[in-house]
C-alpha cells in the first residue's frame, strides 16, 4: 500500500532543473512520468524479498528518439531506511536497478538490458519490452536477522529516467522539455514484518 | 578626496574571473565531445556557464543602472563614461554579432551538409540489403527445417529423440529442441554439451507460432551472438514443435553488425540534427554572451577607472568655480590624465596662494581703512569728502559734533539738499558748496554763522581731488570750529589791554590826583575867592575823573585776573537758591526756578560763580525794570560723552538786538546807559576759565536768554 509521496532527495542541480522544468510542466507535463504502482517487501524464510510493479509512460519524443536508435536508461532506486528522532533517519540499503532499452533496426526488435544483473532481453514490440522493466520479482534485499523486529522501517522506491545518459545534444532540451521528464517521485512504503 | 585607484586585487580578481570563464568554456567545449570523460559533466558545465552569464548580466545590468542614475543626476564624469561605454559596446558588439551570425550560418550549413538524401537512401539500402541477406538465409533455414520435420513426422517419439543429434549435425545447427504442444521440452541437442537448458522461446513467439504454425527470426543469443531461430510444427498425431537455432556465419554477422551500427549511428545523428544545431548554437551563444558580458563588465571597471580622474577634475573644477581653491586631487596614474591632474593641483594651489595674498592685502587695506576711519572719526576737525558731482561720500563724527547733524545719513546728497532740512546751517553749507564748485586748488576760508550752539566760527580748508589722468574725482573739506580759539585770542588780547591799562594808566593817575590836591592845598589860600572856587572845581573834577579812571582800570584788572582761584565742589542748585534769596525781596519781579532732582555738583570757585549769577541777574533786573519775570532752570546734559550742568536764565525784558548778539560778551559792549560793559565779558571769561560755555539762546523770541554749561562732577 502506498503511503505517501512526500519524501524527496533533491540535489542542487535538481532544484535548478526543477525550477526550469516547473515553468513548463504545468502546461505540458501531465501523463509522461513513470509510476510506482505497487511495491512490497515480503519475508520468505530468512530473507526479505522486494517486488514492485512499475509503469512507464513514454512521450512521443522519447518513443521517437528510441525508434531512431537513441538508448534510454531508467534507474529504479530502492532505499530501506529506519526513522529516528524528528526527521533523522539512517539508510540501511540503497540499491539501484538500471535498465537500458534500445531499438535494433536490423532485427527490428527492442533490447532490454538489466545492468543490475547483466541479463539481456529482446522484444519485438515496445510494450513487451517495457513490460519486462515494469516488474521486479522477489529481489533479495536483506536478511531478517539484519533488522530489529521491534523497530519500524520504511522503504522508498523511485523510477528515475537518466537524462544525463542521453546523447549530449539532447540533454539541454531534455532538462527543459517536460516530455523528457519520465521519472516518478519517491514513494514511501512501510515494511511489514 | 577618496582615491579610486585600480588596486592590484581588483586586477587580480578580473584576471581570475576571466580565467574561470575561459576554463569553464573550454571544459564545456571538451564536454561536447562524446568521447570525453567530461561528457557526464556537460549539464553541470552548461548550468555553471549559464549561471555565470546570469551573474555577469546582473553585474552589467547593475552597472548600467548605476550609470543611468548617475547620468540622470548629471554627476561629474557620468556623460563621459556613458559615451565611452556606449562606444565600446557598439565597437565590441558589431564585430561579435557579425562573427556570431556567420559562425551560426557555417555551423548550421556544416551540420546540414553531413546529411543528404543519397546518404539516407544508401544507409537504408545497406540495412535493407543486410536484412534481405539474412532473410534469405532465414528462409533457407526454414525450408531446411521443414525438410527435417518431414523425416521426423515419419518417426515415433522415441525415434525422434534418438534422431535429434544426427539431424542437428546434418543441418549444421547449433541447437535443436523438440517441444510438446504445451511447450514442454521433449528432446534437445546442442553443439555445446554444457548447455543443459536450451534456449526457450518467449510467449510472444509461442503466440505467433500458434497462429502461423511456424516461426523464423534472428535472435541474439548470449547477448551478442546472432542466431536464426526457426520453429516449425511437426505434424504428428500429437503436434509437436521443432526449434532449430542456426548460427549466422561470423563474416555475415560482422557485416550486418557493422551495417546496423552505421545505420543506427547515422539515424541517431540524423534524429539529433536539430538538437545538435541547437546545442552548438547554445554553446556558441553562451561563449559569445559570456565573453561580451565579461568584456562589457571589465569595460565598465576600466572606463570607470579611466574616467575617475576626469570625474575628480570635473568635481574639482566645480569646487574651484564655487570658490574652494584649496582643492587637491589624487594623482591616480603617471599618464596624460595624471599630468592634467597635477597641473590642476598646481593651478588650484597657485590660485589659493593668490587668493590668500589678495585676502591678506584686503585685510591690510581694510585695516588701513578702518585705522584711517578711526583717525578721521576721532579727529576734532570735521572731514567731509565729496564725489565728482559734489555729493557727500563720507563724513566723520566731528562733522556731527560741529554741525549737530548726522551728515552720514545724507550720503549721495549735496550740501544744498542738507540745507533744506537744516536751515540754520544754510550759511556755512552754501558757502562750502560754492567754494567747492569754484576752487581748482586748495582753498581756506573762515566762515562765521549763528548755529545751534550760538555764534560759531569755522575754519574751512578744501582740497579738490584729481585722478591720475587729471580728471576731477571729488573733493575733501576739513573744517574746525575755531569759535573758542578766536574767543580765547580775543580774551587774551583784552587781558593784555587791561594789564597795560593798569600799568600805563593807573600808575600816572595817583601823581595826577596828588598833584591836583596839592595845587588845591597850596593855591586855594593865595587866590581870590572866585579863582579859588574855579581851582576847587577844577581840582575836584580832576580828582573825580582820576577816581573814575582808577575804577575803570580796577575793573579791567578784575577782568584780566584769573577767576579760578580756589575750586571746591559746589552744589549749583543750592548756590542758585542762595543767590536768588538775595533778590527775593524786590517787589514786582518774579523768580521761577526749575531744578532737576538730585545734587548738581560742579568743581568751581564759589566766589566767581556767585559773581556770574549776580552779573546775569543784575543784567536781567536792569533789562526788565520794576516788574517782570526771571526764570532759572537747572539740569544735567550730556555732550560729547561728558556730563554738563546746564543753567538757563531767561527774562521777559526787551531782549538783545540781533546785531549786538555777536559782540555782547566783548568788553565795553553794553546796551545800558550806565555800566562799564564788562559784566558779561567777565561772566564769559569766568565760565570759560571753568571749562564751560555760555551763549545766548537765539531760539527764544521773548526777552533774553543765557545758557551756561559747566562740567559736572560725579555725585559718587
Amino acid at each position: 500500500m502506498r503511503v505517501s509521496k512526500s519524501n524527496k532527495y533533491p540535489s542542487f542541480l535538481g532544484w535548478l532543473i526543477a525550477l526550469l522544468w516547473l515553468s513548463t510542466f504545468s502546461v505540458y507535463g501531465a501523463g509522461f512520468s513513470a509510476e510506482v504502482k505497487q511495491a512490497e517487501m515480503k519475508l520468505q524464510r530468512e530473507d526479505y524479498l522486494f517486488s514492485a510493479v512499475l509503469v512507464y509512460h513514454l512521450s512521443d519524443k522519447a518513443k521517437n528518439a528510441l525508434q531512431n536508435g537513441v538508448p534510454l536508461f531508467w534507474n529504479v532506486h530502492f532505499k530501506l531506511q529506519q526513522p529516528h528522532f524528528m526527521f533523522l533517519k539512517s539508510t540501511l540499503i540503497d540499491v539501484v536497478i538500471r535498465y537500458r532499452i534500445q531499438y535494433h533496426a536490423l532485427l527490428n526488435m527492442y533490447r532490454v538490458r538489466n545492468e543490475f544483473n547483466g541479463e539481456v532481453y529482446n522484444f519485438s514490440t515496445l510494450p513487451a519490452a517495457l513490460e519486462l522493466m515494469s516488474v521486479i520479482n522477489d529481489l533479495e534485499i536483506i536478511k531478517k536477522t539484519d533488522l530489529d523486529a521491534k523497530k519500524t522501517y520504511f522503504f522508498y522506491v523511485k523510477v528515475d529516467f537518466d537524462r544525463d545518459a542521453l546523447p549530449l545534444p539532447l540533454r539541454p532540451i531534455a532538462y527543459i522539455d517536460p516530455q523528457w521528464y519520465l521519472s516518478s517521485d519517491w514513494t514511501l512504503w512501510p515494511l511489514k514484518k | 578626496m577618496a582615491s579610486e585607484k585600480i588596486t592590484p586585487s581588483v586586477n587580480f580578481s578580473v584576471l581570475i574571473l576571466f580565467g574561470l570563464i575561459l576554463l569553464s568554456l573550454q571544459l564545456m567545449s571538451s564536454a561536447m565531445q562524446e568521447s570525453s570523460q567530461l561528457s557526464a559533466m556537460y549539464s553541470w558545465l552548461l548550468m555553471f556557464n549559464a549561471l555565470g552569464s546570469v551573474v555577469l548580466l546582473v553585474l552589467v545590468g547593475a552597472n548600467i543602472f548605476s550609470l543611468v542614475q548617475h547620468a540622470k543626476k548629471r554627476e561629474a564624469g557620468s556623460r563621459l563614461t556613458t559615451r565611452m561605454v556606449s562606444l565600446f559596446v557598439v565597437l565590441a558588439l558589431a564585430p561579435a554579432v557579425i562573427v556570431f551570425y556567420f559562425s551560426m550560418q557555417f555551423l548550421h550549413q556544416g551540420i546540414d551538409s553531413w546529411f543528404n538524401v543519397e546518404i539516407d537512401r544508401a544507409m537504408e539500402d545497406a540495412l535493407e540489403l543486410s536484412q534481405a541477406s539474412l532473410d534469405q538465409r532465414m528462409r533457407w533455414h526454414l525450408k531446411q527445417t521443414q525438410q527435417l520435420t518431414t523425416k521426423l513426422e515419419e518417426s515415433s517419439e522415441n525415434a525422434m529423440m534418438l534422431e535429434m543429434e544426427n539431424l542437428r549435425e546434418l543441418a549444421g545447427a547449433t541447437e535443436m529442441t523438440l517441444f510438446s504442444r504445451q511447450g514442454r521440452i521433449i528432446s534437445s541437442s546442442s553443439v555445446n554439451p554444457s548447455d543443459i537448458l536450451p534456449s526457450l522461446p518467449d510467449e510472444h513467439i509461442w503466440l505467433q507460432l500458434r497462429q502461423n504454425g511456424e516461426y523464423v527470426a534472428l535472435t541474439p543469443i548470449h547477448d551478442e551472438e546472432l542466431m536464426v531461430r526457426v520453429i516449425v510444427t511437426v505434424k504428428t498425431q500429437e503436434p509437436k514443435y521443432l526449434q532449430v537455432l542456426y548460427p549466422v556465419p561470423v563474416r555475415i554477422a560482422d557485416l550486418a553488425d557493422s551495417v546496423e551500427f552505421a545505420f543506427v549511428r547515422y539515424q541517431e545523428m540524423s534524429y539529433l540534427r536539430d538538437s545538435l544545431k541547437m546545442s552548438f548554437s547554445l554553446a556558441l551563444s553562451l561563449v559569445l554572451l559570456m565573453s561580451l558580458l565579461a568584456a562589457i563588465w571589465v569595460a565598465f571597471i576600466s572606463i570607470r577607472n579611466i574616467t575617475a580622474p576626469v570625474k575628480e577634475l570635473v568635481k574639482g573644477t566645480k569646487a574651484v568655480a564655487s570658490g574652494q581653491y584649496d582643492q587637491q586631487l589624487p594623482v591616480m596614474a603617471q599618464d596624460d590624465l595624471g599630468f592634467l591632474v597635477e597641473s590642476f593641483n598646481d593651478m588650484t594651489h597657485r590660485i589659493a596662494q593668490a587668493r590668500d595674498e589678495t585676502r591678506k592685502a584686503g585685510f591690510e587695506v581694510e585695516n588701513q581703512r578702518a585705522y584711517l576711519e578711526t583717525i578721521l572719526a576721532n579727529l576734532t576737525a570735521g572731514v567731509i569728502s565729496f564725489d565728482e558731482d559734489y555729493k557727500i561720500r563720507t563724513a566723520n563724527q566731528a562733522a556731527y559734533r560741529i554741525f549737530r547733524v548726522h551728515v552720514n545719513q545724507f550720503m549721495g546728497q549735496s550740501l544744498l539738499e542738507l540745507v533744506q532740512n537744516y536751515s540754520e546751517l544754510a550759511e556755512p553749507l552754501k558757502a562750502i558748496q560754492r567754494l567747492l564748485e569754484q576752487a581748482d586748488d586748495i582753498w581756506q576760508q573762515r566762515i562765521a554763522f549763528l548755529g545751534p550752539n550760538g555764534r560759531q566760527e569755522l575754519l574751512c580748508r578744501g582740497t579738490p581731488l584729481f585722478s591720475q589722468v587729471g580728471a576731477r574725482v571729488g573733493a575733501v573739506v576739513v573744517f574746525d570750529d575755531v569759535t573758542d580759539l578766536i574767543q580765547a585770542q580775543k580774551n587774551a588780547a583784552w587781558g593784555e589791554v587791561a594789564r597795560r591799562l593798569a600799568h600805563e594808566i593807573k600808575n600816572p593817575l595817583t601823581p595826577i590826583q596828588l598833584s591836583a590836591e596839592r595845587l588845591q592845598h597850596k593855591l586855594a589860600s593865595k587866590l581870590e575867592e572866585a579863582d579859588a572856587l574855579i581851582l576847587q572845581r577844577s581840582t575836584r573834577t580832576i580828582v573825580q575823573q582820576v577816581e573814575a579812571m582808577k575804577e575803570m582800570v580796577d575793573d579791567f584788572s578784575e577782568y584780566a585776573k584769573p577767576s579760578k582761584k580756589q575750586t571746591v565742589d559746589i552744589d549749583l542748585s543750592q548756590l542758585i537758591q542762595e543767590v536768588l534769596a538775595l533778590y527775593a525781596l524786590r517787589s514786582g519781579v518774579k523768580f521761577k526756578a526749575y531744578y532737576e532732582s538730585g545734587v548738581q555738583l560742579i568743581n568751581a570757585d564759589p566766589v566767581s560763580i556767585r559773581q556770574v549769577l549776580h552779573n546775569l541777574i543784575k543784567n536781567a533786573l536792569e533789562a526788565i525794570g520794576t516788574e517782570g519775570l526771571i526764570e532759572i532752570s537747572l539740569h544735567r546734559v550730556q555732550k560729547n560723552n561728558t556730563d554738563f550742568i546746564e543753567v538757563a536764565l531767561y527774562d521777559d525784558g526787551p531782549g538783545i538786538k540781533e546785531e549786538q548778539i555777536e559782540k555782547i560778551f566783548e568788553p565795553y559792549v553794553t546796551t545800558k546807559a550806565k555800566g562799564t560793559g564788562l559784566g558779561l565779558a567777565i561772566v564769559k571769561k569766568i565760565i570759560e576759565e571753568h571749562g564751560g560755555a555760555i551763549w545766548i539762546d537765539t531760539a527764544r523770541k521773548v526777552g533774553a536768554g543765557f545758557i551756561i554749561q559747566l562740567p559736572a562732577c560725579n555725585v559718587d
